[in-house]
Order: structure tokens, then C-alpha cells, then sequence
């Protein structure tokens, strides 16, 4: 292979998921010290680290951080702050403390704005996209739920370039490890998946990017799936928004 | 005793600056770099143990979790990650390295291997893990690859995928299957899977790129 070939695989390669034979392969080459390949390695974990921080954000138990301290024996060593004693004194370890303690919080504070702006900006995008969708000629509407009481109503929005919208209000919980998973139903074909979502409250805006032919779907429909989603929807279904009637 | 209290008050006095110097010091400590982070771990020094854990816990936290999805499993493997990182941090470069970069793959590898154990997926000629998260790997000078805009830009470029692009990046990612594993599964042919994993890849390394020169 050459190196614009190998350098399309140095991702799978660090995360340890090529073959065998692909695997030696880049070793031997790396072995050889080509330094354009080494830069293509550096820039695959640039990627690998930035693919694995996408994880949902769940902040860990308080006791774990003591967890992991004890496990490297630093309550044994001591934590530093007798020394302080013996030589600030009363008010310069309450300045000291309450410094560090400041700081810790402005720490942890920052992780939370952090990930409040990571979803904020997801929010703005989604919005941004959804705005495309409905102001745009081309977008075929359908709408689900009509003139029933406590199902889900919303409507849904094709798009032969941008793909498939679902503004849904009114939905019930998914529940406990379920999520909501769009189903795309061709005429006369087998439901494709379109993306897991949750809800916010009772209301969801679902986009699955990517060109289709409105023409040739008969159906978008809605389910609830185990977290990481089926290959086949799980009935009852929740929503079902015929297209093109 | 107004005595007592004038002398009192002079110490205090005299102290103060020490307990501010003190505290300066901690701060700026904890707002130095990785480079900075990683020597301090070097030097054994326990503190620096627990600044790594407030930068990078949570995330690792998280991405364990998200792999193993069970959090008493997470907590034991959260647990694991940074007492691996301790123990082989003397091999890390801090000069050129990407500490971050290194405690999210230990994490990743630490729940991948636990999954594959506990379901007895191991894979035959499968790579080990004590090579995938060496620190020499991680010693490459680059850029932050955690920093708001990169993390924000691919959150947002995974979420234009197609399904399948995203299912084949999960499984490589959270669920640690090579690219046969992932068609076995999918029941789909291998070239179809390594089309889907080289065009998704190809998508997020572009936008990562595009950061990069933006």
C-alpha cells in the first residue's frame, strides 16, 4: 500500500481494530521510519481523541475522585497541608485553602459550561438545519397525529438534498435505557433506521442528513428502542406519517 | 493582652504573604499545561494525581461508562485508567505528548478489554492493549484535539453521517470490533463496511482539518 493508503487506515490501526495482515503491515512501514506516515499517525489520534470524547457527558460519583487517590497510597503519603501549618499559621492557610478551594470549583465549573456549550451549539446547528428545511421550495411535508387527542402530533419534512425532518410534540417517555429511533419506510420496502433521538420534555426535533427521493417513501415512522438502537423496528410503532397523501 | 493582640496580629501579618504565596502557587499549578501536569506526575507528586483526575476524570468517566454501561464497572475502571496512567507515566514525554489524548485511550482500552472478557470476545491475533495506550505513541507534538471548537465541529460532523457511518464509528470506537467483527454483525460484505468506516473517517478527519487551517 502506499502512504496515502496506509494513512486512511492509522486510525483503526491505534484503536486496534484492522486485521492482522493490514496491521503488520503499517508496523513494517512504520518500522522503516517514514516520516510522512508518522505526522498521519499523529493526526489519527488527533481524531481517535476527538471521536472519544464525544461519549455522553455523565459526571462521575464525588467518592470516586478519593477512589483513585487512595489507589496510588496519596492519603498515605499525606495530602501536603501539615506543612503549612508549621509554617503559615492560621490566616495564611485559610487564604491557601480558600484559594484552592475556589479554584477546584471554577475547575468543575468550567467542565459544566463546557458541556452546556457543546449542547447549546448542537441545539443552534439543529435549529439552523431545521430552518433550512422548512423555508426551502423543494421540502415535501406530512403530517402525523391529526385530530387524535393523546398520541404524538407533529409533522414531518422531506427533502431530496437535505434528507428527513421530524418536529414531534406530545411524545410519551421512551423510558429507562430506551431512546426514540425514525424509521424511513420505502414503498413497498423494509424500514431503514434514520437515527436514535431524545426528547425534550415531550418535544423532539430529529434531522437525518443525506440525500433521498421523497417519490419512492411511503412512510416515516417513529419507535422506541433499546439505547443503542435495532436493525428492525419494535413494535407498537409510536408514530406513523404517510407521504405523499 | 492589648499586648498579646498587637503581636499577634504583626505575626499574622508576617505569615500572610506566605499563605498567599501559597495559594498563587496552587493556582498557577493548576492552570499550567499538560507538559507542566505530566512532569508533576513524574515527580511522583500526588496533587498533580489529582488535577489530572479533575481535567480528564469526568471525560473518562463518561467514555467508560458509555462503553461498559454500567457505572459501578465504570467507577473500578475509572479507577484502573489513572492508577495505569501513574504507573507508566515515567515513559511519557511531556515535552512533546498529549496527556489527554493518552488517559482517553487508556480509558477506552481498559473498558474495551473488560467488555471482551466478560463476554469471552477475544479475538484471535488481536493486538494488545499494553501496545495500543503506550505512552511513546502519545509523545507527538500536535494540537489539542479536546479544545472546545474541535470537539464542537466533529459533534457536529458525526451528526451529518449516515446511519451506517455512524453504527461502523461505534462499533470501532465503543464497542472495539474490527472490520470483519462489525460485518459478521451487520451481516454485511467486508468492502461494504470498510466503504462506510473509510467515508465516515474520511468526513470527521476533513472537519478536523478544516479546524486546523481555519
Amino acid at each position: 500500500m502506499t502512504c496515502q493508503e496506509l494513512s486512511e487506515l492509522f486510525e483503526l490501526y491505534a484503536l486496534g481494530a484492522l486485521e492482522a495482515e493490514e496491521r503488520a503491515e503499517i508496523e513494517a512501514h512504520l518500522a522503516r521510519g517514514c516520516e510522512t506516515c508518522a505526522a498521519a499517525l499523529a493526526n489519527a489520534l488527533t481524531v481517535n481523541t476527538g471521536i472519544l470524547s464525544l461519549a455522553d457527558d455523565y459526571p462521575p460519583p464525588k467518592h470516586l475522585k478519593r477512589r483513585v487517590l487512595h489507589a496510588i497510597g496519596a492519603r498515605d503519603q499525606g495530602w501536603g497541608w501539615g506543612w503549612v501549618w508549621a509554617l503559615g499559621g492560621a490566616v495564611a492557610l485559610a487564604v491557601a485553602v480558600w484559594l484552592g478551594v475556589q479554584e477546584r470549583q471554577r475547575t468543575a465549573e468550567l467542565a459544566d459550561a463546557r458541556q452546556t456549550l457543546l449542547q447549546v451549539s448542537g441545539e443552534r446547528d439543529r435549529l439552523t438545519a431545521a430552518l433550512q428545511f422548512l423555508s426551502d421550495p423543494q421540502t415535501v411535508p406530512a403530517s402525523f397525529g391529526k385530530g387524535q387527542t393523546a398520541p404524538p402530533r407533529g409533522y414531518v419534512f422531506l427533502h431530496p438534498q437535505m434528507g428527513v425532518l421530524l418536529i414531534a410534540s406530545n411524545l410519551p417517555p421512551a423510558g429507562e435505557g430506551k431512546t426514540y429511533e425514525m424509521w424511513v419506510i420505502p414503498k413497498g420496502g423494509a424500514p431503514r433506521p434514520a437515527g436514535l433521538f431524545q426528547a425534550e420534555g415531550t418535544r423532539a426535533v430529529h434531522i437525518l442528513n443525506g440525500p433521498l427521493d421523497p417519490a419512492t417513501i411511503g412512510m416515516v415512522a417513529v419507535t422506541i428502542e433499546p439505547a443503542a438502537g435495532s436493525a428492525t423496528p419494535t413494535m407498537p410503532i409510536l408514530i406513523a406519517a404517510p407521504v405523499g397523501t | 493582652m492589648r499586648v498579646f493582640v498587637q503581636r499577634a496580629a504583626m505575626l499574622i501579618l508576617k505569615l500572610l504573604p506566605l499563605g498567599l504565596a501559597y495559594g498563587i502557587l496552587q493556582v498557577g499549578l493548576r492552570f499550567a499545561g499538560d507538559e507542566d501536569l505530566a512532569r508533576r506526575l513524574q515527580a511522583r507528586d500526588a496533587r498533580a494525581m489529582a488535577d489530572l483526575y479533575d481535567r480528564y476524570g469526568r471525560m473518562a468517566y463518561s467514555l467508560i461508562l458509555r462503553v461498559v454501561r454500567d457505572s459501578a464497572t465504570a467507577e473500578d475502571l475509572t479507577q484502573e485508567t489513572f492508577l495505569r496512567v501513574w504507573n507508566r507515566v515515567q515513559s511519557f514525554d511531556a515535552a512533546k505528548g498529549a496527556l489527554g489524548a493518552w488517559v482517553l485511550a487508556v480509558a477506552r482500552n481498559r473498558a474495551i478489554d473488560h467488555v471482551r472478557s466478560t463476554t469471552g470476545r477475544m479475538q484471535a491475533g488481536a493486538i494488545g492493549f499494553d501496545t495500543l495506550d503506550n505512552p511513546k505513541y502519545f509523545s507527538v507534538s500536535g494540537t489539542d484535539a479536546l479544545s472546545i471548537d474541535r470537539v464542537r465541529r466533529l459533534k457536529s460532523a458525526f451528526e451529518k453521517l449516515t446511519p451506517q457511518q455512524r453504527q461502523v464509528i461505534e462499533m470501532a470506537y465503543y464497542e472495539g470490533l474490527s472490520q470483519s467483527e462489525m460485518a459478521e454483525k451487520l451481516r454485511q460484505p467486508l468492502g461494504t463496511v470498510k466503504t462506510w468506516t473509510r467515508s465516515a473517517l474520511q468526513i470527521l478527519r476533513n472537519e478536523l482539518a478544516g479546524v486546523a487551517i481555519a
